[in-house]
């Protein structure tokens, strides 16, 4: 018969492809995870040898404020290391760094790693509760708007967020103060607090002032995305089928929309560590971000570099972990390109 | 009483636009009735109106009953009912319309789990019940995979099993087979008419094709621009249409020989002329245009295996003959049309159009420029294949002055002469594409083609996304170039029954392979390899009395 012949081959092709799946998933996060330890060598060959191109002198910055006898420069530069060639300096460097050691700060005479584990805390929360926000009010919004679009709510929405997204961070966070830490007195003005409830409390507002932007950011995109998947036709035959507005929404909208949002989010974690120094230097926060600027303005290498290299592994690890989840979130993408 | 009656039914859309005037028809259990127009004609608008899938905040008036119940004004939960109970809805595109993101499995017990409150043991029986009866040959393995694992015929029996999965009385058909091949085709209205016999369902089938319509429907709706023109009989609606508009539509809407008792006379079989006429005896009628001798294409794929998308291609081509190259999806004749044009490099093969080589991809700008005067390709979707932000002249025009020393005032002038060798006037090279109709926008694709002289033009699946009327006159248009301007013209097509207007050779291809060659005529009528023949006996014919039941196509 016609029908059993045209079939059989489509049907064998299905089945051809199957077995190998779980080798192809293997192979993916091999390759991965590869990328992900030469995005970070080829990082840290950057962030070590610029400290070369940096006018000013680390030996000097030790020595600061005295009149540096060639023996105090001598021994201060062997004691760093620095009369070594910089290929070393950078092996000795990366040897510790992959264990943690990222050596002595200048500015404190401490271990770098001790310095950082003490201000990690603080931005650790901070980008987690601003994270949460962003996901929360983001992503909400974002539904609201798409699911009236066009109307009245949906323009609202719209105004709303381009009026956030023109508020610089400083400026949000001065205005935050003023309103709710003084005025109102609802939220200290300043530090980060002891105990985890109590600095949960303090970054309150931090934490308002640093995803302000970012939410306008999630949430035009997740509109977009959310209206380009309304549109599509299986949305209309869901429909057909006598399913509820809110399970469509749920099962046939927002799941398939999550793909932009996942991957705006991947790129949005370095802009939170980063502009995360801005609200930190705002509300006075001892945290990474604070630390940062602090320690580039006194040429404190050391904490500098192991600072640039955690944004830089946060940032590549996250993303490796948004394109590992992709095949979860669209099983065509685990098939390779040719499938969409 | 009628399972569905739709009485004086009108559309209205916020802007003051009317799309339907007052349209009436009704569907008996066990009736197929066939909604036919062209696009723009309101069979969609009036199909989904009958499911409350009316477009957002337009205006709907008239009467719908359906089952008993009246669909307009009608609250949410009733129409949740109605969908549920009374009445499902096909779609033109299985591939856009089964959700990527999730399993077979999902599709099909979604909405038993979730409407009918099925657990998931029963709803995945009733899953694999549902989806043998529609003959997909592994159903439990087929609830754990993904839709684009599936060919695009294996998808629309899922989506006809998910439509049956609430045991519907009206099965709402709209365009179910346009996206498919012709054999699939076949199988999917035996598919249909298999459940609607069993079920004693009503069926309302939408389509843009007489013949398909024809085939399988017991009385057919004739609508355009919002109205209905025509009813009946499908047969008789067919044969002897009664209203001017069904019978422009019968006439223009191509059929696969003399037989199937179609009366449009003179403008037949216009391809003929051309064949006979001028070329053989301008002297150049040896000449040829195109050989192509062992052309092959493969295709490695990541961690597949891989496709061999043409093998082996060897014909010719005279100068001013026109050769069609038939095949369904995935026979490779767009890969060859792609290679012939130089968008894909050859794997082997020899490759020469007018007497030089052409079997490598052009590189740089002097040999891409005699490549692309060598051969031109007419796309199928003249909406992508213009810039909308470039006016037709302007389009003409710059290929004009690519190829050519013209200045500007004289390309300008060229270019609205080709407009109108295509049937356009001066007033259309100031249009951008936009306020162009499809048909305007192919023939300016086909102006744009030519203004640069090719030895050969190919086209591919060049009138497949217009309507028959339409269609009718781009391939009378082809005809006249082929007359006035001895082209040589490559056609590349899914459908035997256009090939049969335009050209006199055809090429039958499969899984990359040349399966048969031969004269059109001779070809369609007595076919000799089994695909050819079976290709020629999946298009749909009108049903004769009671000779046939509907979808009966195996020879």
């Amino acid at each position: 018969m016609a029908l059993d012949r045209a079939v059989a081959p489509a049907v064998a092709n299905v089945a051809a492809v199957s077995p190998g799946r779980s080798a192809r998933v293997i192979r993916r996060i091999a390759g991965r995870l590869g990328g992900l330890a030469l995005t970070l060598f080829l990082a840290s060959l950057l962030v070590f040898f610029s400290r070369f191109l940096v006018p000013g002198d680390p030996v000097s910055f030790l020595l600061r404020g005295r009149q540096p006898s060639p023996e105090a420069v001598a021994q201060v530069t062997e004691q760093y290391g620095l009369d070594l060639p910089a290929w070393q300096q950078y092996l000795t460097w990366l040897a510790g760094a992959v264990q943690g050691d990222f050596g002595r700060s200048l500015q404190y005479r401490q271990d770098v790693s001790a310095v950082i584990a003490d201000r990690l805390p603080v931005t650790l929360m901070l980008v987690v509760m601003a994270g949460a926000i962003i996901a929360v009010i983001g992503i909400s919004s974002g539904i609201v708007a798409a699911l009236n679009r066009g109307r009245a709510l949906d323009r609202a929405t719209l105004v709303g967020l381009t009026v956030l997204s023109a508020i610089p961070s400083f400026v949000g966070s001065i205005v935050l103060i003023s309103v709710f830490a003084v005025q109102l007195g609802w939220f200290p003005t300043f530090g980060s607090g002891e105990g985890p409830a109590d600095m949960a409390y303090h970054l309150v507002l931090p934490s308002i002032a640093l995803a302000i932007v970012f939410v306008v950011l999630v949430g035009k995109v997740t509109r977009s995305s959310m209206v380009d998947q309304l549109r599509r036709e299986h949305v209309e035959v869901a429909t057909s089928r006598g399913l509820r507005r809110a399970t469509v929404v749920r099962r046939h909208v927002v799941r398939n929309a999550l793909g932009p949002i996942l991957t705006v989010s991947g790129v949005l974690v370095a802009g939170l560590l980063v502009a995360s120094t801005i609200v930190e230097a705002a509300f006075g926060l001892a945290g990474i971000g604070s630390l940062l600027v602090q320690s580039v303005d006194r040429l404190d290498f050391p904490v500098v570099q192991a600072i640039v290299m955690l944004i830089v592994t946060a940032f590549v690890v996250v993303n490796a972990m948004v394109d590992l989840a992709e095949p979860w979130i669209d099983p065509r993408s685990a098939a390779g390109a040719g499938a969409r | 009483m009628s399972l569905l009656e739709i009485s004086n039914l009108t559309l209205d859309l916020p802007g003051g636009a009317r799309l339907l005037h007052g349209v009436s028809l009704a569907v008996g259990a066990g009736e197929t009735v066939g909604l036919v127009g062209e696009s723009g004609s309101g069979k969609s608008l009036t199909a989904r109106a009958v499911i409350g899938l009316a477009p957002d905040r337009a205006a709907l008036g008239g009467r719908i009953e359906l089952d008993g119940r009246s669909v307009i004004g009608a609250s949410g939960r009733d129409i949740l009912a109605l969908r549920r109970d009374s009445a499902a809805m096909i779609f033109q595109d299985p591939r856009s319309g089964i959700n990527p993101m999730r399993t077979i499995g999902d599709h099909m017990t979604e909405t038993l789990r979730l409407c009918e409150g099925l657990s998931a043991a029963a709803a995945t029986a009733r899953a694999v019940e549902l989806l043998s009866a529609v003959r997909l040959p592994r159903p439990e393995e087929h609830l754990r995979q993904y839709p684009h694992e599936f060919s695009g015929g294996m998808l629309q029996r899922v989506m006809i099993a998910g439509a049956l999965s609430g045991s519907p009385r009206l099965l709402v058909c709209d365009e179910p087979t346009t996206a498919l091949d012709v054999t699939t085709q076949a199988e999917i209205v035996r598919v249909l008419a298999d459940q609607r016999d069993a079920r004693g369902m009503g069926m309302l089938f939408i389509t843009h094709d007489l013949n398909l319509a024809a085939s399988i429907c017991d009385r057919v709706v004739v609508m355009r621009a919002g109205r209905i023109e025509e009813e009946g009989p499908a047969l008789r609606v067919f044969t002897r249409p009664s209203a001017d508009y069904t019978a422009r539509l019968v006439a223009t809407t191509p059929t696969l020989g003399p037989g199937s008792g179609s009366g449009s006379g003179a403008d037949e079989r216009p391809a003929d002329v051309p064949a006979s006429d001028a070329p053989r005896s301008g002297g150049r009628a040896s000449a040829l245009a195109l050989t192509a001798s062992g052309l092959s294409k493969t295709y490695h794929r990541h961690g597949k295996p891989p496709v061999r998308a043409v093998v082996e291609a060897s014909f010719d081509l005279e100068a001013g003959a026109a050769l069609a190259v038939v095949g369904e999806s995935g026979s490779g004749k767009s890969t060859l049309a792609r290679m012939i044009v130089g968008l894909e490099p050859t794997d082997g093969g020899e490759l020469a159009i007018a007497g030089r080589d052409r079997a490598t991809i052009p590189r740089g700008r002097r040999e891409r420029l005699a490549r692309a005067r060598s051969v031109q390709m007419v796309f199928q979707d003249p909406y992508l294949s213009l810039d909308p932000r470039i006016t037709a002249g302007r389009a003409i025009e710059d290929a004009l002055r690519l190829h050519s020393d013209l200045d500007r005032a004289s390309a300008t002038s060229r270019a609205v002469d080709l407009l109108e060798q295509v049937g356009l006037t001066a007033a259309h090279a100031e249009a951008r594409p936009r306020t162009l109709s499809g048909g305007q926008r192919q023939r300016v694709a086909i102006a744009r083609a030519l203004a640069i002289e090719p030895d050969v033009l190919v086209l591919d699946e060049a009138t497949s996304a217009l309507d028959v009327s339409v269609q009718a006159q781009v391939l009378d248009l082809i005809a006249r170039l082929r007359r006035e301007r001895g082209l040589t013209v490559l056609f590349i097509s899914h459908d035997l029954a256009v090939v049969r207007r335009v050209c006199e050779e055809v090429l039958v291809m499969r899984a990359g392979e040349i399966v048969e060659r031969g004269g059109t005529v001779r070809l369609l009528e007595a076919p000799s390899h089994p695909y050819t023949r079976l290709l020629i006996d999946s298009v749909p014919r009108p049903r004769q009395a009671d000779a046939q039941p509907a979808g009966a196509t195996v020879a």
